[in-house]
């Protein structure tokens, strides 16, 4: 991830650009030039001639309403509202007045991406500086306006203000002249705000998000609800088998009797992204949904047609098993010399069985060819990687493809690579018409991006004292990034191989070791049998299972207390000090989460057969640290194995925080989803394809089994870091050392089945 | 065709009568704020209120509603307590299943204007949140409960035309 990070930097990279503020005639006009742009014409001149297609990020009309634009997927992490309060600090406007767009796909947005975690870590900077840009622009034409040096004038809510003279954002607006531009040195040095001087940001701060009015009267617009003029609904036959299907005859007999059914297309896809499909069309979506049911396909299967969980079990065993197998992504001190000296080594093996993303709106896009340009209606999460595919599989230039943005109802990374686009696109050209596809939930299902099943090997090193000396951590999974974006895999730390670092992060963990060696294996039995997804926490999600559960391991094997052990090695040295901005301070500030959730936890009395279990994590990566140590309070049902979530203690640092009510939101929403994973959701690879295609058998948490939860964030004025995911990561392992804790038993198999528990205390 | 009233007004449909009500309202009448999610009446994205009844809209053939009066989120009008609640404990996420958890909801507190945390579980059991924004959804039932001081008056446009 790190090469996808720094290719993303760039786009974001600002001190390359000018900034330009101009006077338009919707107001004032907050641009980026773009790095070609000659500069011939003034800031004015340009943006009132658009003399280029400028990227507006804010522009501020004669009222003084503030109108910042989005290019970033919103899905339930209130996103626009984060982002249009990181520019309102800096512009000092006044919020009450301030609005949010989303815009379409436009190469002048840059790459166009919402995943990772990343929108706000990578944004803030920027927007910060749009808003401080404005703020100077502003302050320039007040002191003007009011006759007084620029000095003696400061910015405040909608004001600019100098000893007892004042003139409003407005009425600036309305009169002054703005023609302003800043050079690209001027934008790399422009001043962020200290952090006391923030007003609409941080910890103190209480507002609510810009999208959720909408959201409960049924007016918020999502996907699934686009119409446009004599469209057609269709829905997919999907094949046996994810890859290699072909179609060799299809009957439609049946299909005809019904009414508004409009026939199929059999697809062809010069992209390669779906291979073997049927789309059914109808003049009404019911209609299409009974058509495919009595629809009769013969296909020719792929290679992976009979492939099981099991397989995929067993060959990530026999992977890990191997000593040198996969590409060394951390290789600290001498590993094989630690083991070799070791007086005793400790093995552990541990998997993660198949999950699936089932966010709650099905997969649909509506395609429309329209003035000589493809609209694509979809929630997409990666414009920049699906743009390309729906270009090559209609065969027409990416400039010509837009996608519109919708609400996402449920992104969890399903939503990044948007294969489902190209078969609407497709079946749009083939008829000649509008088509809007919708899969159904078991459609969705069997077309998911699952989370691939892992098994991790674990070796810690003992001297002869007993003492820990080295960790080796092996681990086998299908991985997202070779699936869908090759060109992000990362080269290993010797220079041989590739890996994916969204299948990898979280094995670089912040604990001083002397001897450190984290492998990363790809399963290519996965990517032969279907394309693994990044799903919400990626790979510190399955990762952590393996290293946090371990190290109680290992703590426990010295006589140690897990906690005691990890501080120990929580000791910010060397490579473990962090770097300033984002990970400033290091393994000190998981230190002290980690000190502050055992402090919160210390008096409370443990009924029978109930534990306290703890983990660290710092996801989604080195580069963006999020510091969370997760205690998780248990109780074991001796008889049956259940095991009971009774409360979660949480303690996350992560910065400063932008929109807090948001941040805690997404810090619920993901223990949750920790605890699902966990506890309770999993699917199975069965004949090629995922066994649990609806929630009657797939079985996410519902509200009966949420635990109580106790959630703290340190205040911080640090740089911010993303918080969507990184609560998801350190739930099962806390839960897992938690059982131990309660009940003796080492649960290594993840979701944690009450079966294996039982059999565990019988034994 | 079929005649039912959905948010006070009679409503003819002319889809099949073995269509599940869900896309008539969505796609025949246009009231897109009722989702499909499963369609196995499993999720409760797709709740709307039968007489009164929330009733998962995606199993129901509109066949069988003649003359029965359905309200769905539209037909709330922006009104009901727990519309405030939902936006003073600031629950949704993405926000999709937020339609079908007020309809359940709603006819939880017609019924039970104090329901303990038990009941609510109980009652909203059948409602899927993707994003797991459960604690929030509890919350905020128990807001309009305490807000509407024991008995919640709900805006029933169908009674405007009794």
């Amino acid at each position: 991830m790190k090469k996808l990070f720094q290719k993303n930097s760039e786009t974001v990279n600002l001190n390359r650009r000018s900034f330009m503020i101009g006077t338009a005639s919707a107001g004032l006009v907050m641009a980026f030039a773009p790095a070609f742009f000659s500069g011939s014409l003034s800031a004015k001149e340009s943006i009132a001639q658009q003399a280029f297609s400028p990227t507006i990020w804010w522009t501020m009309n004669t009222e003084g309403g503030v109108e910042v634009s989005i290019a970033k997927a919103e899905m339930g992490q209130h996103i626009g509202t984060a982002l249009a309060r990181i520019v309102a600090d800096e512009l000092e406007c006044d919020w009450e007045k301030v609005s949010i767009t989303y815009v379409d796909t436009h190469e002048k947005w840059g790459y166009m991406v919402t995943g990772g975690s990343w929108s706000v870590f990578q944004s803030f900077k920027p927007l910060s500086q749009a808003g401080a840009a404005g703020r100077i622009a502003l302050i320039e034409a007040g002191a003007k306006m009011l006759g007084v040096a620029v000095d003696t004038c400061h910015a405040e809510k909608g004001y600019i203000i100098s000893g007892d003279k004042s003139v409003s954002y407005t009425d600036l607006v309305k009169k002054g002249e703005f023609n302003r531009t800043f050079t690209s040195e001027e934008v790399a040095t422009l001043p962020l705000k200290p952090a006391n001087k923030r007003h609409l940001t941080g910890l103190k701060q209480d507002f609510k998000a810009l999208d959720i009015p909408a959201k409960t009267n049924g007016t918020a617009v999502y996907g699934i609800d686009v119409e446009v003029e004599g469209m057609l609904y269709a829905r997919p036959v999907i094949p046996p088998t994810r890859f290699g299907s072909k179609v060799i005859s299809v009957d439609d007999t049946a299909a005809k009797a019904i009414k508004g059914y409009k026939g199929y297309e059999i697809l062809t896809d010069p992209s390669n992204t779906v291979e073997g499909w049927v789309v059914v069309l109808a003049d009404n979506y019911p209609s299409a949904i009974k058509a495919v049911d009595v629809l009769k396909v013969k296909y020719k299967k792929g290679n992976a047609a009979n492939v099981t969980e099991s397989d995929i079990q067993k060959e990530g065993i026999r992977l890990c098993e191997q000593t040198d197998s996969g590409t060394l992504f951390v290789d600290e001190g001498n590993i094989k010399k630690t083991q070799s000296d070791a007086k005793e080594l400790l093995e552990s093996m541990y998997t993660t069985a198949t999950a699936s993303h089932y966010q709650l709106e099905p997969l649909n896009a509506l395609a429309q060819y329209k003035d000589g340009n493809w609209i694509i209606h979809t929630g997409n999460q990666w414009q920049s990687l699906t743009l390309p595919a729906i270009a090559k599989a209609l065969e027409v230039a990416q400039e010509k493809v837009i996608i519109r943005p919708y609400y996402l109802g449920g992104g969890f990374g399903r939503r990044l690579f948007g294969d489902w686009t190209v078969p609407a696109a497709l079946t749009a050209k083939a008829v000649g018409k509008p088509v809007k596809l919708v899969f159904t939930r078991a459609d969705d299902s069997l077309f998911d991006q699952s989370r691939s099943a892992s098994v991790a090997k674990m070796t810690a090193s003992f001297d002869k004292n007993g003492v820990f000396t080295g960790l080796e951590h092996a681990f086998a999974a299908g991985w997202p990034t070779k699936a869908m974006a090759p060109g992000f895999l990362s080269p290993g730390v010797d220079g041989k191989g590739k890996f994916d670092a969204f299948s990898a992060s979280g094995a670089d963990h912040w604990y001083s070791m002397n001897s450190h060696r984290a492998r990363a294996i790809n399963n290519e039995l996965v990517q032969s049998t279907f394309i693994p997804g990044w799903l919400r926490s990626v790979g510190p999600g399955w990762i952590a299972w393996s290293l946090e559960s371990f190290i109680d391991e290992v703590a426990h094997k010295q006589g140690k207390d897990p906690v005691a052990f990890r501080l120990e090695m929580l000791d910010a040295k060397g490579k473990q000090a962090g770097k300033a901005p984002e990970s400033i301070g290091g393994a000190a500030r998981l230190h002290n989460v980690l000190t502050k959730v055992s402090e919160k936890v210390a008096n409370i009395k443990l009924g029978e057969s109930e534990g306290i279990g703890f983990s660290a994590s710092s996801g989604q990566e080195r580069t963006m640290p999020a510091w969370i140590a997760t205690a998780a309070h248990v109780h074991v049902n001796r008889g049956n194995g259940k095991i009971t979530l009774k409360k979660l203690y949480i303690v996350v640092d992560a910065g400063l925080i932008v929109h807090p009510d948001g941040a805690l939101a997404q810090l619920e929403g993901s223990a949750l989803w920790g605890t699902s994973l966990a506890l309770h959701e999993s699917n199975t690879y069965q004949n090629g394809q995922v066994s649990a295609t609806n929630f009657n058998t797939y079985l996410p948490l519902r509200m009966k089994d949420v635990p109580d939860m106790d959630i703290e964030f340190i205040q911080s004025d640090e740089f911010p870091v993303g918080l969507g995911e990184p609560g998801v990561i350190g739930i099962a392992p806390a839960i897992g050392n938690a059982v131990f804790n309660a009940v003796g038993v080492r649960l290594r198999n993840l979701p944690m089945k009450p079966d294996e528990l039982k059999k565990g205390l019988s034994t | 065709m079929v005649t039912f009233t959905i948010n006070g007004k009679v409503i003819e449909s002319h889809a099949s009568e073995d269509t599940p009500l869900l896309w008539v309202i969505r796609d025949e009448i246009g009231l897109k704020g009722t989702k499909f999610g499963c369609g196995i009446g499993m999720c409760g994205a797709c709740t709307v209120h039968l007489d009164g009844q929330a009733t998962r809209s995606c199993l129901l053939p509109v066949g069988a509603i003649a003359g029965k009066k359905i309200t769905t989120i539209e037909g709330l009008n922006n009104e009901h307590p727990l519309q405030k609640a939902w936006v003073d404990e600031q629950v949704p996420q993405c926000g999709y299943c937020q339609s079908g958890q007020i309809m359940q909801a709603a006819t939880l507190l017609a019924t039970n204007p104090n329901p303990s945390e038990d009941e609510i579980a109980n009652y909203m059991n059948g409602n899927y949140c993707r994003c797991m924004a459960y604690k929030r959804i509890k919350t905020a039932i128990q807001r309009a409960a305490d807000e509407s001081q024991s008995v919640v008056n709900i805006f029933d446009p169908n009674a405007q035309d009794a």
